[in-house]
């Protein structure tokens, strides 16, 4: 029993000077490297910020999004811990990574006055398919363009509170509170296109109420905030607006969709009618107008989109295909589509990951600045991004968490 | 020989029966859960620890418990805290909460250290567990009172306390605080971080008991001799 103890108090000194020990080499190690092969992943901060100037030298290294975009651009769109790690670190980062820089190439080349391409951002859980699109979205909006971003559709077809049947076509339900959520982000993101677009139609809301043809989109958003009643079916006239304007020629803007968890658009819904029988996703007022943005006969823009397993409903939890996610009706209407696939990081993304974080002070354990601490890291985590981020946060994330990918060989003991 | 080394290993019961005890005979060694102990080559051995290790190899090892690791990021403290946190037998739950606790310390004093002017910053301290084991020593009493019974009346007497008692006493109170004396409505991790980063400055509600103790064994002072141990 005594010889336990001391064993205790052994181990306790044997592993801080290990780790002292290692340190002093890791930084020798390192300081070497640097000196003898300047490689951009000694250095993780990017030095273009601007989108559309960043190339494959920023691989794998951050850039800064400036905080009045932030505010703009995703008032409530960011994924939860991203946004508590922007207001832990004090600025808000993100990693340019292969995919997202495929996208926007494509962006950059493509013509349009052909019909808008789709693309698809997939890949497994937390492998950052949200965040590639974000940083899609952020090229659009550095360039003028008009977005259009849901931030989840996964949200339209559950969870609803209130459903109210549609005026304009009975068969059809409403989603108030889910709409007028979306006007009001639609309203701060894209505030200086609402006074130039006018509408081409004349809209009746009821007897008293209508919108006349030519006035500004901004009034058809401020009537849909205010009368909650009817901000589906307005929601519903906006995207039939854009749609129909962006290819025109005197129109001087671009459209960008960006939809995320576009499975959600061909999949079942939770939401029950009062006869506790279930809707139909085809019977949404939102959804019914979202998928006619989806098909591709309108010109002058993009459709820029994610799967999403995660909030999907009744899909198995190993699925990430498109073909698996979307389903047939999904596939046939997205069909052709751009897919990009979103891997895990590679070693230098994890590198880059790495310095990162020990730059704003997150690896705070002192055995995760040992090499042994890091090869932990790595297979704990299997350099999955979001797995990456649980882990860095605490050491004592419980092991039956840790995902399984399709390279899993045993099961982790607790 | 054999049937003296089988008659050691059979089922133990000790003569006096303990309050907290092994069903293992103590002729069972302990395991070896560090990496280090089995890459460290021959040479390097001190001569204790080749006799450890020989002895190792002739005598039957207990089991090893899930709760142990042979992680660089195991902390015996932290095992055992959790496992005061458990209940019904949820380590997982339990492992989870510590989890949380400990993102949230960490993220309190991160957005702390970003936020703060560049000649403050060497102050903050943004390690959880550094301030998990300060916040701990910080609650863990000095003294203990013991009920002695002397002619008929049963006195608070002052004793001293072992390492272990002190430190099952300050997880005990950190955690029954946390429990009861919050709102309802707050999470266990948010209780616990607010609870840690207090006593990590010797503020909050547990230290104040601690002082409240030490304050009953000074007052008690004069029955000090009735300790017989």
């Amino acid at each position: 029993m005594a010889l336990y103890r001391l064993s205790f108090r052994l181990r306790q000194t044997v592993t801080h000077v290990r780790s002292l020990h290692t340190s002093g080499c890791g930084q020798q190690q390192e300081a070497v490297a640097v000196e003898s092969e300047p490689e951009p992943f000694s250095v993780f901060r990017a030095q273009e910020n601007d989108p559309a100037c960043q190339s494959e030298k920023c691989m794998g290294q951050y850039y800064t999004l400036p905080s009045a975009h932030i505010r703009t651009l995703f008032p409530h769109s960011l994924p939860w811990r991203y946004q508590q790690q922007v207001k832990t670190f004090n600025e808000a980062c993100m990693m340019v990574r292969q995919p997202a820089l495929e996208v926007i190439s494509y962006l950059k080349k493509a013509d349009y006055s052909k019909p808008s391409l789709r693309y698809l951002f997939y890949g497994l859980k937390g492998s950052g398919k949200t965040m590639s699109l974000c940083h899609t979205v952020h090229f659009c909006y550095t360039q003028g363009w008009l977005v259009l971003h849901v931030p989840d559709a996964h949200l339209w077809v559950k969870n609803c509170k209130e459903l109210l049947p549609s005026s304009y076509n009975t068969s059809r339900f409403d989603q108030p509170l889910q709409a007028t959520e979306w006007l009001r982000s639609f309203r701060i993101t894209n505030e200086h296109f609402l006074s130039k677009i006018k509408t081409k139609q004349r809209y009746v809301w009821t007897k008293r109420e209508f919108t006349e043809e030519g006035s500004p989109l901004g009034e058809l958003v401020d009537q849909g905030i205010a009368r909650v009643k009817s901000s589906s079916d307005v929601v519903g006239a906006v995207m039939k607006e854009l749609r129909l304007q962006s290819g025109q020629p005197e129109s001087d803007f671009r459209l960008a969709v960006a939809v995320d968890g576009v499975n959600a658009l061909w999949g079942r819904s939770t939401i029950k009618k009062e006869d506790k029988s279930a809707v139909d996703v085809e019977e949404l007022t939102l959804v019914h107008n979202l998928k006619k943005l989806m098909t591709n006969d309108w010109t002058g823009g993009a459709i820029i989109t994610t799967l999403s397993q995660t909030g999907s409903l009744y899909t198995s939890k190993s699925a990430y295909l498109p073909q698996e996610l979307l389903g047939e009706r999904g596939f046939d209407s997205m069909d052709p589509f751009i897919p990009v696939s979103v891997p895990n990081y590679s070693e230098k993304e994890f590198e880059s990951c790495y310095l990162y974080f020990m730059d704003r002070q997150w690896l705070q354990h002192p055995q995760s600045r040992t090499e042994e601490g890091k090869k932990e890291l790595i297979f704990l985590s299997n350099r999955n991004p979001s797995m990456l981020d649980r882990i860095c946060a605490s050491y004592e994330v419980r092991r039956r968490y840790i995902r399984p990918t399709h390279t899993n060989i045993c099961p982790i003991n607790t | 020989m054999a049937a003296s080394i089988s008659g050691l290993l059979k089922p133990w019961t000790p003569r006096v029966f303990q309050v907290r005890w092994s069903r293992y005979n103590p002729y069972y060694l302990e395991p070896e859960v560090r990496k280090e102990a089995y890459s460290t080559p021959e040479t390097e051995l001190s001569a204790e620890e080749k006799a450890q290790r020989e002895l190792k190899a002739l005598r039957p090892i207990k089991a090893a418990t899930s709760g142990v690791n042979s992680s660089v990021f195991s902390d015996p403290v932290l095992s055992k805290f959790i496992n005061m946190v458990m209940t019904d037998g949820n380590k997982v739950l339990a492992r989870e909460i510590m989890a949380q606790t400990l993102e949230n310390i960490k993220r309190k004093q991160v957005e702390k250290y970003h936020k703060a002017p560049e000649g403050k910053k060497e102050e903050i301290e943004c390690n959880p567990y550094t301030i998990f084991h300060q916040a701990l020593e910080n609650c863990k009493p000095v003294v203990g009172l013991a009920s002695i019974q002397k002619g008929g009346k049963y006195y608070q007497v002052p004793i001293p306390l072992t390492d272990n008692r002190r430190r099952y006493l300050a997880m005990k109170w950190m955690i029954t605080e946390c429990r009861d004396n919050k709102h309802r409505r707050t999470h266990m991790y948010e209780k616990l971080s607010q609870e840690l980063l207090a006593a990590s400055v010797k503020e909050g509600n547990v230290i104040k008991k601690k002082f409240e103790l030490h304050k009953m064994a000074e007052a008690n002072r004069a029955y000090a001799h009735y300790r017989w141990w």
